[in-house]
Parts: structure tokens; sequence; C-alpha cells
């Protein structure tokens, strides 16, 4: 395979399959949006790469040229060449279509998951030594008061969870209370859903607002149960400065 | 000149494999946020009356509903962990002038008590789907509540910014009626589009609009509502949107995209054609 053509060609259809059903088999899929946008990067330098020089640019661009016109063309080629001809305008249309016809899905909503804390809850640290009594206590408030929404298994499944969206958070997911630190969740815990900045739409959380119910001692237990109870560790300032 | 052949083909089915993945891979994006059944509820265009007296009119049955799923209310007190309804389904349709929405949910006793809700933003302003309450760093708007209940054989207009403010309108909007038949509610609320009245949500066709949800099970346990007041299933907001009159002058553009891209195509073809002569 010495073409420059084929070998582009080779190159996209290699980072399609990869970025489509190799790369979900370790990470979550990604959005086609995406793909797209990689397809058309490595599309792009390909042909600039292999257009660099004169030669290149007659060798990667002859063929495309010569399939185009037709010349000296019959069978196989000559029903490709038409079907191409075909096809393209018609994805045209196909895409003028699907850009203008009226949408059943509402807009989508790009809801912030973890936008910035207010100020007065940056660095705040637990008052309570991690004891097993605190842990134990902590879990059992958040029984009481939590577990409705968030599982008793600390997984976002709670009999109250399928009414809402957002959904509970999962805190056994590591792209939850993993990711945060205690004083993060305080702020969250103690403002709920409607202490959320407009990226983080307050009006669609169901989160409630425990300050009215619960003193911060309990909210600091409650923590540290959560922790336990999901199996996960609190990010800590040096892992934040790490980065 | 084989191996150019073998180039043209591959080239060509290259274009088409490129062509269709890429759509695929478009039309194939997962909804975001685990398998809820639906997103939004519409409001079919349809001619003539709408069938806002009869919950079991032909016309219902002929739309394919939307489901959502309820949950017992534990986001403030007095909470409730269990209650009757667990999902509804609603269809919706409009004819220009007026709108009905239809909720249709099990409950396994017919009861005065029995009640339903649907609640709207109002306005551009963004409001809590808890009835509008407080938020701390977002200026937020009131809610517009219609609400059924079976005793009271109407439907009511109420308005609600924040947590014990809710209150009926002055200028009633909002009519509605229920059928119970074998376990299953059918409760139609109607109202006109527009309403000229600041307190309400204004349903214009093609614009989104937020809605939600509420149903309480009045049966009588011990001589009380089983469910009342705050103790209630709950939805927080979805979407509804009242369909548009059809615009055809999208297939103008849908042809014109065509005839540019097949214009691109000959004049392309011509351009190398006489570069080669050249
Ligand atoms: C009414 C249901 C409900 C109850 C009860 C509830 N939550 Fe939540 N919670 C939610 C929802 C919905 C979200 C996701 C939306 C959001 O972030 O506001 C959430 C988010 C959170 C988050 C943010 C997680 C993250 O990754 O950003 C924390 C922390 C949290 N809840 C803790 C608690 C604790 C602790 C309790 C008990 C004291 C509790 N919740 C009770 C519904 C609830």
């Amino acid at each position: 395979m010495k073409n420059p053509l084929a070998k582009a060609g080779i190159l996209l259809v290699g980072m399609y399959v990869f970025l489509k059903f190799i790369l979900p088999q370790f990470t979550a899929p990604l959005p086609a949006s995406l793909i797209f946008l990689y397809l058309a990067l490595t599309f792009a330098a390909s042909t600039i790469f292999f257009t660099m020089s004169g030669a290149g640019l007659e060798d990667f661009m002859g063929p495309v040229g010569r399939f185009l016109t037709g010349e000296g063309q019959s069978g196989i080629a000559g029903t490709a060449r038409i079907l191409v001809f075909l096809v393209f305008p018609l994805l045209v249309g196909w895409q003028t279509y699907t850009k203008l016809a009226p949408s059943d899905a509402p807009p989508a909503e790009n809801r912030t998951i973890h936008p910035a804390p207010p100020g007065e809850f940056v660095g705040l640290a637990n008052p309570f030594p991690k004891t097993q009594d605190n842990i134990m206590m902590g879990k059992g408030l958040y029984a009481a008061f939590c577990s409705p929404c968030h599982g008793a298994n600390f997984d976002g499944k709670g009999p109250a969870a399928p009414g809402f969206n957002p959904p509970p958070a999962n805190f056994s997911d590591p792209g939850t209370i993993a990711q945060l630190q205690e004083a993060y969740l305080f702020w969250r815990i103690k403002k709920g859903g409607v202490g959320l900045p407009i990226e983080g739409m307050p009006w669609k959380s169901a989160m409630p607002r425990w300050e009215f119910e619960l003193p911060d001692d309990w909210i600091w237990k409650i923590i540290m149960g959560e922790y336990d109870g999901a199996h996960q560790s609190p990010r800590t300032w040096e892992e934040e400065e790490e980065e | 000149m084989r191996r150019e052949r073998f180039l043209g083909v591959a080239l060509g089915t290259f274009l088409i494999a490129i062509g269709l993945g890429a759509s695929w891979s478009v039309a194939s994006d997962q909804p975001p946020e685990g398998k809820i059944a639906s997103v939004a509820v519409r409001l079919y265009l349809t001619e003539g009356s709408l069938p806002t007296d009869d919950p079991n009119a032909a016309s219902w049955n002929a739309i394919q509903p939307s489901e959502f799923n309820l949950a017992p209310q534990v986001h403030w007190p007095d909470r409730i962990q269990e209650v009757t309804v667990k999902t509804v389904k609603v269809r919706g349709m409009h004819n220009g002038q007026d709108l009905a929405v239809m909720v249709e949910y099990e409950d396994p006793t017919e009861s005065p008590a029995d009640a339903a809700a649907l609640e709207f933003m109002v306005g551009d302003q963004k409001a809590h789907f808890a009835h509008g309450q407080e938020m701390i760093q977002v200026e937020g708007g009131p809610v517009n509540i219609w609400y059924w209940k079976k005793a009271d054989g109407k439907g009511t207009d109420m308005s609600a910014k924040g947590f014990k403010t809710i209150r009926a309108q002055d200028q009633q909007d909002v009519s509605a009626t229920g059928v119970w038949q074998g376990g299953t509610w059918r409760v139609v609320f109607s109202r006109p589009l527009a309403t000229g009245d600041e307190h309400d949500v204004q349903i214009t066709p093609g614009e989104w609009r937020s809605i939600a949800f509420a149903f309480w099970d009045g049966e009588l346990v011990d001589g009380e509502a089983r469910e009342k007041g705050s103790q209630k299933a709950v939805s927080s907001w979805w979407s509804v949107r009242a369909e548009p009159t059809p615009d055809n002058s999208m297939y103008g553009y849908v042809v014109l995209g065509i005839a540019i891209a097949a214009g691109f195509e000959f004049f392309l073809v011509r351009k190398i054609r006489r570069g080669n002569h050249a």
C-alpha cells in the first residue's frame, strides 16, 4: 500500500473503529458529535500531510480526479462513480432536512454537575474525628434522611429516585463524592439543590436544603457515614494541588 | 489502469461508508441519564373541538401517551414515604385556540379527596418545581398550578411562589373533569392556549414549556385521607410543547441543498477535465 490516498482511507476507517468500538470498552461511549470531530480532524491532517509536496499532491489527488471525471472508466468503477454522484446531493438534502425538521425532543440542557462552591464553604474541614461512633451515627442519619432518594446502598436508587430528573447522585460511582472534598459536600447538603448557581440548574434539583432541618454537626457526621458506606474517600487538599 | 480502477471503487465505497457511518453514529447517540420513559409531553395539533368533557373519547386513545415516573414527596416536610400513584400516562392536544391534557393513572379506590395537578413555569423566569420555592443564587419566578379534585368537580387555576404561598387565582381559566373506571383515573384539564393573565403559563405552539405532576390518593384511612397537602406523589420538571403548524418551506431548502450539491459536482468535474486537457 504505497498510495497515500489508500493510506488516508485506512487511517480514517481505523480511527472510526477505534473511537466507536474499541475505546468504549474502556470508557464511556463517545458522543457522536465528538467522533465526527475527531474523524474530520484526522481527515484534514492526513490531507495536509500527504499533499505537502507537489508529487504527493498528484499522488493523492490524481486518483480522485480521474475517478470523478470518469476518464477511461468502465464497469464497477463507473457504477461507483454514479453512486457517489447520487449519494452526495442526497446526503446534503438529508442533512438539510434533519437540521430544519422540527424536533420532537426538547432542547438539550447542559447542567454543570459540580459547579464551584461559594467562597465561605471552601477549605472547611470535618471537625469530627473519624471514629466508629461518629461513622455509625452518620450512617443512621443517612438511613433516615437520605436513603429514600440516594438509596440504602448509596447507589442513588432509593424508592423516591425514579420521579426525579436529574436523578439523585450515586455515591458509589467514582464520579460523584470521590471527586469532591468534604467541604463541598457540606455546602451541597446544607444548601441543597436550590443553593446551586445558575449553571447547576437549581430549579430542577430535588436535593433538599437540609440546613432548615439538620444541625451542622449532624451534616458532618452524615458526610463521614456517606463516604464509609459508599466505600469512597474524600478528595484532599494535597490531591487538589497536584493537579 | 487496474490499480486506479481498484482505487476508484475503494474511494466510492469509502465515501458512501463514511456518509452512512457518520449518519448512523449521529443517530445512535444514547439519551442521557438512564432509561426514563419520556422527557416531554406533546400536544398534538388537531382540528375542531377538543374532547375536554370526555376522558374516554376515542380521539384520546388514538394518541401515543408519554409516561413519567413519580416519587413520594420526600423533598420537604411533611414527607411521605410511600404513595399510591407510581407512574402517569400523559396525552395532549390543541387546536390552535384551546388545549387539553389528559393524565391517566392507577388508583384502586375512587374517593372524593382523590386529586391531580399539573404545574408550569410562568414566563421566562425559572421556577423551582417544588411550588417555586426560593433559590439562593438565582432569582426564581412563580408557578402556575392546575388543580383538580374529585369532590370539587372542577379545575382550579392556582399560583405559588414558595412554600405555603399557594392560592387560587382571581381569574380562573382552567376546566377539569375526571372519570374513574376499574382502578384507573382519567382526568382531562383544558384551557385556552393564551389567557391574557400574567399569572398563567402561556402556551405558544412550537415553544417549549416546563411541566410537573402531582397526585393524591384521597382514600380514607381511619377517617383521614391517605395522602393530602404536601404528602403526595410528585415529579420534577419535564417538557411540554404544543405542536406547531407544519412548515412546508423547509422542503424548498432541502431541494435547494440538493441542487447546490449537484451543481458543485458538475462544476468540480468540469474543472478537473479542463485542467487535464490544458
Ligand atoms: C428528595 C430526594 C433527595 C433526598 C432526600 C436527598 N437528596 Fe441528595 N440529591 C438529590 C438529587 C436529585 C441530587 C442531584 C442533583 C443535585 O446535585 O442537586 C442530589 C445530590 C446530592 C449531592 C451532590 C453529589 C454530587 O456529586 O454533586 C450530595 C452530596 C447529596 N445529594 C447528599 C445528600 C444527603 C447527605 C442527604 C441526606 C441528608 C440527601 N442528599 C438527601 C436528591 C435527594
